[in-house]
């Protein structure tokens, strides 16, 4: 494992509605990011960030906000703006880290367009919009990131979702699609990366299978505390999983 | 009698027969295909001739052995039963085992037919089968890229339920709120027995709000997943009173397990929480078609366990023992019986993200594999995504064997990393344990699964 160059520094992941915005195996992404801190020697814990007012949020350094199921997704909503919203944008201008992963992705949005023209207003953290489609998008996911110095250059997962999401002129596509569907099946582009905040369609769950955009996540918080630079560890057995998802896009 | 009604019983037949000549599987699913291509109404005129009529199971865990305990409770004391046993739970295979058991004449000879069904399919078989008893087990995640989300399928679940008598766990939350909207009463089964509750809900629980007003439900016993003994803080919304329910519960591992209904003692060989819930929604439903609580308990203590649920297999000199585990509410009651009551220390894990097993693995990441840490000696995993397993693993402390995608070298390794006389614990989706099946098959220590 890796070497404890950053010993007792701290590390902090702040779980948006950990109890009710789960849907997809999103503990994998937050044992990823606590593993690999502790890995290399940072004191490390998770907040659960649940319904109600919430304590300062100073601590945090990177967020991470789920999909849920449509009935706590409608739970959460009224919360996110009323006891959430303006912390966590707070938070982002300090230099704290946010991964959304499909419905935390569109609630961050300007807003969610129903087939019936109803619009669900996100929290505008991000320049995107999202519109329902009509036919699912499910399975395996690859991405070109767009993201500079990733090593991979790619980025995998698993996408189950019907929302059409589009960029504006303010967000930056996560990547570009090399299978699957990813934002909207139709312009190639998957996720965005807007000032500290990416969002996603991917699951499977993400980071587990792209320790390199863990790592990113973690050392972009770092960055704010005086030192980014994190030691290698050992990623053979995520990167074979990485790689085999890889090897099957080739195949079909 | 109608000539389509033959026509389609004698075309479904063949297929059966030649499927199992040709190898090509037991023909648990394909007569029925082609006989509902004949008469679309086929299932119901079969079931019509069941001189009892039938009781269908539905939920997202257990199906499979609480028909069975079903089936087994009824032919013990004298009824014909037919019942779809391969786990071919959709329409087709119902109404496959149906055609399986009629005569060249059309006929289905049986008093009771014993169905499981997949929950999405539920409104349909209800329709066709017009049952005197419907049993829903649970609802938790499960195959999420199949079935859309828990929602979609208990609005399924409550339109079918409307139009048959209901036998309903009422420790699950989703289950009970479905069930107290129901203009008829429906037969209540739980468990009343805090010793073996868990405290806090685990990661993955579904159902943990209030269906009225939103708030987080208090839960003051934990069972399996989400089931439990919970109630809405503002008092909205509570685990209904059992009609039905099992204490003094006394688990040994996978060998088995005891527990009290009424006065009755139950002792039977199937082990692990989860079954209890088997045993008590078998209980309920024998009951509900008139058997009595002694003939009951007399009939489980001789109760063989279902293909892959946890069936035993000798091979070369290892006990090993197959447990079904599908789901992220399934895998934590089989790890936790296997490690705290078993004390199981050899595994294989089996997971593959075919059709059937769901395409999405991410759910691995809600199980609790964290419980094998400092207990498992050797953990193989195994299967199409094994090496996303050994990930889960990894992140989990645990320290895994190489990640081995092809069943034959996963055997081979249990083998190289295990003694005679120990046991190994083989934990697999769907496919997966098929495919681990096949394979003792092919190496002569188990039977093909349409003969079990």
């Amino acid at each position: 494992m890796g070497v404890a160059i950053l010993g007792n520094m701290k590390f902090t992941v702040g779980w948006l509605y950990a109890d009710l915005m789960n849907i997809y195996g999103d503990r994998g992404n937050i044992l990823t990011l606590v593993r690999r801190a502790e890995w290399r020697g940072l004191e490390t814990k998770v907040i659960e960030l649940g319904r109600g007012p919430v304590q300062s949020l100073d601590d945090v350094d990177v967020f991470f906000f789920g999909g849920g199921q449509d009935r706590e997704q409608a739970l959460i909503y009224d919360d996110l703006r009323e006891h959430k919203q303006d912390r966590l944008a707070g938070a982002v201008q300090d230099g704290a880290q946010v991964l959304a992963v499909c419905g935390g992705y569109q609630l961050l949005g300007a807003y969610y367009q129903t087939a019936d023209g109803e619009r669900y207003d996100g929290i505008g953290m991000i320049d995107v919009r999202t519109e329902a489609g009509k036919k699912r998008f499910i399975g395996d996911v690859v991405v070109q990131a767009s993201i500079d110095d990733l090593s991979p250059t790619t980025l995998v997962g698993f996408e189950n979702h019907s929302g059409r999401t589009f960029l504006g002129p303010n967000a930056k596509p996560l990547g570009k699609v090399l299978q699957g569907n990813g934002n909207n099946g139709s312009d190639r582009t998957e996720g965005c990366v807007q000032s500290g905040v990416i969002g996603t369609y991917l699951h499977g769950s993400l980071l587990p299978k792209n320790p390199h955009l863990a790592d990113y996540l973690i050392g972009r918080a770092l960055t704010r505390r005086g030192d980014g630079a994190l030691s290698r560890l050992d990623d053979a057995a995520e990167l074979a999983a990485h790689g085999w998802i890889l090897q099957r896009a080739q195949r079909r | 009698m109608s000539v389509r009604k033959t026509a389609a019983v004698l075309a479904g037949k063949a297929t059966g027969a030649l499927s199992r000549v040709t190898g090509r599987g037991g023909g648990t699913t394909l007569p029925g295909d082609v006989a509902r291509a004949i008469d679309p109404r086929i299932l119901t005129r079969l079931t019509q001739d069941l001189t009892q009529g039938s009781i269908v199971i539905t939920g997202t865990n257990g199906k499979t052995t609480t028909a069975r305990l079903v089936s087994w409770l009824l032919e013990g004391a004298g009824h014909r039963v037919v019942a779809n046993r391969a786990g071919a739970n959709l329409i087709y295979g119902v109404t496959a085992a149906a055609l399986n058991r009629a005569g060249t004449d059309g006929r289905l000879r049986a008093d009771w037919g014993v169905f499981e069904i997949d929950e999405a399919s539920l409104p349909r078989a209800v329709e066709e089968v017009r049952p005197e008893a419907t049993v829903v087990l649970n609802l938790f995640r499960d195959q999420l890229d199949r079935y859309g989300e828990l929602e979609s399928i208990a609005k399924k679940i409550e339109k079918a339920l409307s139009t048959t008598p209901a036998v309903l766990n009422a420790d699950d939350p989703r289950v009970a709120e479905i069930g107290l909207k129901l203009q008829r009463k429906p037969e209540w089964f739980g468990l009343d027995d805090t010793s073996v509750a868990a405290k806090q809900l685990p990661h993955a629980a579904d159902a943990r709000t209030c269906p009225i007003c939103g708030s987080s439900l208090i839960f003051d016993a934990v069972y399996v997943g989400h089931d439990g003994v919970y109630r809405c803080p503002n008092g909205h919304f509570a685990r209904p009173q059992p009609d039905i329910a099992a204490r003094d519960i006394k688990l040994n591992g996978f060998d088995s397990l005891a527990l009290t209904i009424d006065d009755t003692r139950i002792e039977m060989p199937l082990g692990g929480l989860y079954n209890c819930y088997n045993v008590v929604a078998a209980y309920a439903a024998a009951r509900s078609v008139g058997l009595e609580p002694k003939y009951i308990a007399d009939r489980l203590r001789t109760f063989k366990a279902a293909f892959g649920r946890q069936e035993r297999i000798e091979f070369r000199g290892r006990h090993l023992i197959l447990v079904l585990s599908k789901n992220p509410a399934g895998f934590n009651e089989t790890v936790r019986t296997a490690v705290e009551q078993a004390k199981g220390e050899n595994y294989v894990i089996g997971l593959n993200d075919r059709k059937a097993d769901g395409t999405d693995v991410s759910w691995i990441w809600d199980v609790d594999f964290e419980m094998l840490k400092d207990h498992a000696k050797v953990v193989i995993p195994a299967g199409v995504r094994a090496y996303d397993l050994a990930v889960r693993l990894k992140y989990a402390g645990v320290s895994a064997e190489q990640p081995q995608t092809e069943t034959a070298k996963a055997l081979d390794l249990l083998i190289k990393t295990t003694d005679e006389g120990d046991t190994a614990y083989l934990l697999c989706t769907y496919t997966a344990m098929l495919d681990l099946r096949a394979e003792l098959v092919r190496r002569g220590w188990a039977s093909p699964y349409w003969e079990t």
